[in-house]
Formats: C-alpha cells, structure tokens, sequence
C-alpha cells in the first residue's frame, strides 16, 4: 500500500519545482523515501550550530597520513 | 602474448622501447572493437581513422626520436561526458544527443599531452545515474563474462570494454561507485581519487559534492600512471586540490609487510551474499600471507553517512536536471526521471545539514575505523553480480531495491571523500567477478595503489580474460 506521503508529497514537488510525477516508478521512489525520512529523524540534534559545510575541506587535510 | 593482453602500462612501455608500434597496438583494437562490440554494445562515437592517424603520427615522431610522452600510442575511449570542443558528447542521453561541447576537458587534454591516443567516446548510463549500466537510449551495455548480467554503471562502457581487452584504458567518473562499480563487476581495476583531486573541468556534472574523475583500466599500476598525469590542481576548477602530486608508480614497492588493514565487518558486510563474502576473505588471506595485519572494526555513523549521501547526490541532481524535468520529462529513461524526481522533495535544511555534517563525519571515521590502520578494505559489491533483467526499473519498479543495493558499499566513500579502488579478488558462483575495495586517509592515494599493486603481484584475477 502507498505510503501517504507520496500524493502531498507529489503536490509540494509541483507547487516549489514546476516538475510534475513522471511515472509510476516515481511514485515508487518518493514511497521509498518513508526510510529515508526515518534515518534522518534519527539524526536530529546531530548538528551542531557551528557546523558548515566549509568544513570538509579542513576535515580532509586533518585527516591525512601523519606525515603527509 | 597478444597485444591485446598488454596492460596499458605494458603497452605505453613497449611502445616506449620501440617494441611494438601505436598502430599495431590500433589495429587490434579496431579488430577487437569489430569482433565484440556488437555482443557488448560499449561505443557510442568510434573514431578509427582519426585513431590510425594518430598512431601514423606517434610512429613517425618516435621514429624520428622524439621523446615519447608517458602514455604514447596507447588506444583509449572515454566514457561520453568528458568535454572535447567541437565534438558531441551525448552523456548517455537523449536530452543531449546533439550537445557540442565548446571546450575540452582539462583530463582529456592531459592525456592528449602524455600521447593517449583518444579513439571516441562509450556508453553509459544516461547521465551517469545508474549503478547497473542500463540504457534506453543507446541500448543496454553488456558484461562480457556474460552478456546477460550488468556491467555495473554508471561507467558501463568502460568497464566492460577495458574488460574485454577493446582498449588500453578508460575515462570513468565516480560519484557513488560509478569507476569501481563496473571494475568490480566486469573484473578491472578502478580508481576513485580522493575527492577534488583530479579537475572536473570540462566534464558532465551529477553531484558536485561527490564527483570524482578517474580511470578504469587493467592494473594498479596503470592506475598509478594514469593518475599520476591526470591529477592537480587546474585553475579552470578551483575546487580541484593544490596538494602535490607524488609519483605513484615510484610508491608501488609490491611489499604488503607491514600494511595495516582494517575490516568494517558492519554496515559492509550485512546481507552480503556468500560467493562475496568467500572470495572477499580469500582475498584477506592472501593479504595476511604477504605479512600484512588483518583487524575487524566498527565503522561509526553509517546510517548518517548512508542518509546524508542519498540527500546530497538527490538534491544536487535535482537542481542540474531542474529546467528539463520540468521541459523533457519525457526523454529521460524511466528509472532516472523516477530517481530525480525525488530530489525535489528533499528539505533544503537537509541538504545544508548533510554537507555541514560532513567534516564531523569524517573525522570520526578516521579517528575510530581507520586509527592504526593504513587501508579499509570491503567488498566492492556486496551482492552477486544482478543480471540486466532482475535491475530494470523500467521494466519493473519492485526492482528499486535491488538497483539501489548495488552501490552501497561505494557511496559512502564518496560522502567521505576518501581514495579508494577496486580490484578483481575472484569470481561468484555463476562465473561473474568479484571485487575487493581498499579505501585509505585523504590524499594517501599512494597507499591504496601499492596495496593494490602487491596483491596483484601474487594473483591473477587482473589476468584473467572473458573473451578470446
């Protein structure tokens, strides 16, 4: 059975995009997002107010081989 | 051995020496290309006289002395995103057929300048946007250990034609496993970069966070070539790193003593199919028999790494396809509008939070899997190899699952950032590849490569050829 998110879902999409549902494998797709949704509930209070997306780029030099 | 069974190190060398001559080594490519392409289906743009002529050109200048460039008179192709001025580069679609690029991407004309010979361009998947190969536009690619099983994608063409021995080497781009899931699959090498380590000048964007430029080819050492000459920083893309580009063959010492491998036996391992998982601890032990360690360990935050992965590639695809989802719905395949429509239902705190997070995700990776470790190693594809039927969206939406399960294991190196390559470490039990994936710390593209070069020097499975 459809999740029912997918119709206001649909809806939304076409509202702030202008992009209408292709097809019924893209109605599947936004009903796989049930899962999606659940992980990044579980995420919340993760981020921190500092955090950006900036930085990764620091990330990736702190991180490489001593030495390097 | 034929010139077809030369790597493309090999080949450069015996070119190099005078030993052979670029357009012997055409010639049996062309021958190739003729013999298996119609089973394969991997050209899109084939240029074959302009190839011979290159070749003439190569013979005569070496002939003459001039020095020969690292890669002179190797054949290649390139997946079709990679931008050549004046030339058509479909990126696998319909929306593109005619796009005439007007500039040449930064790579191709660095391998133009170590004397690649550039033979045309490969199939794909439509936009690089499928992890299994399919195709609706210029019909499927094809495994040439079995035509009825994927190539892995998005880099299909490459995979299954350096595979196949039609060429020396090949342009792939990885943006969740699209260089290392079709090695993996069709049984070469593939390399992943670390991330902004090769210039995307010039080259079909998907995801700009997680895009990555890179070869599929036979050997680790090819690898190190190729990249060795690809990479650097590139004023035309100024997310491209300034660090310096070591010499990567000189670091291939084929020793393993001493490396350090850790095993994220969670998250990596989960559902993984028993043909995987035996030629995957096979390879382990061939690791540990050359002297290397080998310690299981946790891999922190996967859910969030897998979570914000999925945000970052949907959302950034959705922007660059906006104007045409909503224009040409209709000429994109099924299972890629499907895919790209979602992206537009991603909230975009989302998307702001999993770049955010993405620094902080990192550095605990690094601090808990990798501490005391040289490389992570994982299988490259978890599952066996799908066939083209059991993955087509098109066909059947219930397949999403198993489409999607194809990469789990690359995307989350791309959120991370971090170098990584797949090499072939056996076959399943229905005779199709299977792939071992060595991930090391940010710019240590070194570590993996010697990895990957010592274990290649005590088995075959690089070796090993589908086709006569």
């Amino acid at each position: 059975m459809e999740p029912e998110l997918v119709v206001p879902t649909m809806e939304a999409i076409r509202r702030w995009s202008g992009v209408e549902c292709p097809n019924a494998a893209a109605r599947h797709g936004l009903a796989d997002m049930v899962g999606l949704i659940a992980e990044l509930e579980k995420l919340r209070g993760t981020m921190v107010f500092e955090d950006e997306p900036s930085s990764f780029e620091l990330a990736m030099r702190d991180c490489m081989e001593p030495g390097a | 051995m034929s010139l077809a069974e030369l790597s493309m190190t090999e080949a450069a060398d015996a070119f190099a020496k005078g030993e052979v001559k670029a357009e012997a080594l055409v010639q049996t490519s062309l021958a190739r290309i003729a013999a298996h392409n119609p089973a394969l289906n991997v050209t899109i743009r084939l240029e074959g006289e302009a190839a011979l002529a290159a070749a003439a050109a190569a013979d005569k200048a070496r002939a003459v002395g001039i020095k020969a460039g690292p890669l002179a008179g190797v054949p290649m192709m390139h997946k079709d995103m990679y931008y050549r001025a004046g030339k058509v580069s479909t990126c696998g679609s319909k929306i593109r057929q005619d796009f005439v690029a007007d500039k040449t991407a930064t790579v191709l004309m660095k391998l133009d300048a170590a004397g690649a010979i550039d033979m045309g361009t490969l199939n794909m998947a439509e936009f690089a946007q499928n992890p299994t190969g399919h195709n609706a536009h210029y019909g499927h690619c094809h495994n040439p250990w079995n035509v009825d099983y994927c190539t892995g994608g998005s880099s299909s063409g490459s995979g299954s034609g350096v595979a196949g021995r039609l060429f020396y080497a090949a342009l792939g781009s990885d943006t969740g496993g699209s260089i290392r899931l079709p090695a993996s699959i069709c049984g070469v090498t593939g390399l992943k970069a670390t991330q902004t380590r090769v210039s995307r000048h010039g080259v079909m964007p998907l995801s700009f966070s997680a895009d990555n430029v890179g070869p599929l080819v036979r050997t680790a050492r090819d690898a190190a070539r190729f990249l060795a000459i690809t990479a650097g920083h590139d004023p035309y893309d100024a997310t491209s790193a300034r660090e310096a580009v070591p010499d990567y063959e000189a670091a291939l010492t084929g020793e393993l003593r001493g490396l350090r491998v850790a095993v994220c036996a969670t998250s990596f391992m989960d559902g993984a199919d028993e043909p995987v998982v035996k030629a995957f601890e096979e390879a382990l032990a061939v690791l540990k028999a050359q002297g290397a360690t080998v310690q299981y360990v946790a891999a922190p935050s996967m859910a969030a790494i897998n979570a914000y992965t999925a945000v970052i590639s949907r959302a950034e695809g959705a922007a660059i396809h906006a104007n045409w989802m909503r224009d040409y719905p209709q000429d994109y395949a099924i299972h890629l509008n499907a895919r790209l429509f979602g992206g537009y239902a991603m909230p975009a705190h989302y998307y702001i939070e999993s770049l955010a997070r993405r620094g902080p995700l990192l550095r605990q990776f690094v601090a808990e899997a990798m501490n005391g470790f040289d490389v992570v190693a994982t299988p490259t594809v978890k599952t066996r190899v799908p066939t083209l039927a059991e993955t087509d969206i098109d066909v059947n939406p219930e397949n999403w699952s198993r489409f999607m399960a194809v990469s789990a294991n690359t995307r989350p190196f791309n959120y991370l950032g971090l170098p990584t390559i797949s090499i072939p470490c056996g076959f399943d039990d229905r005779g199709l590849p299977v792939g071992l994936q060595l991930a090391a710390r940010p710019f240590a593209e070194s570590t993996v490569l010697r990895a990957a070069d010592a274990f290649q020097q005590v088995t075959d499975w690089h070796k090993r050829s589908p086709l006569a």
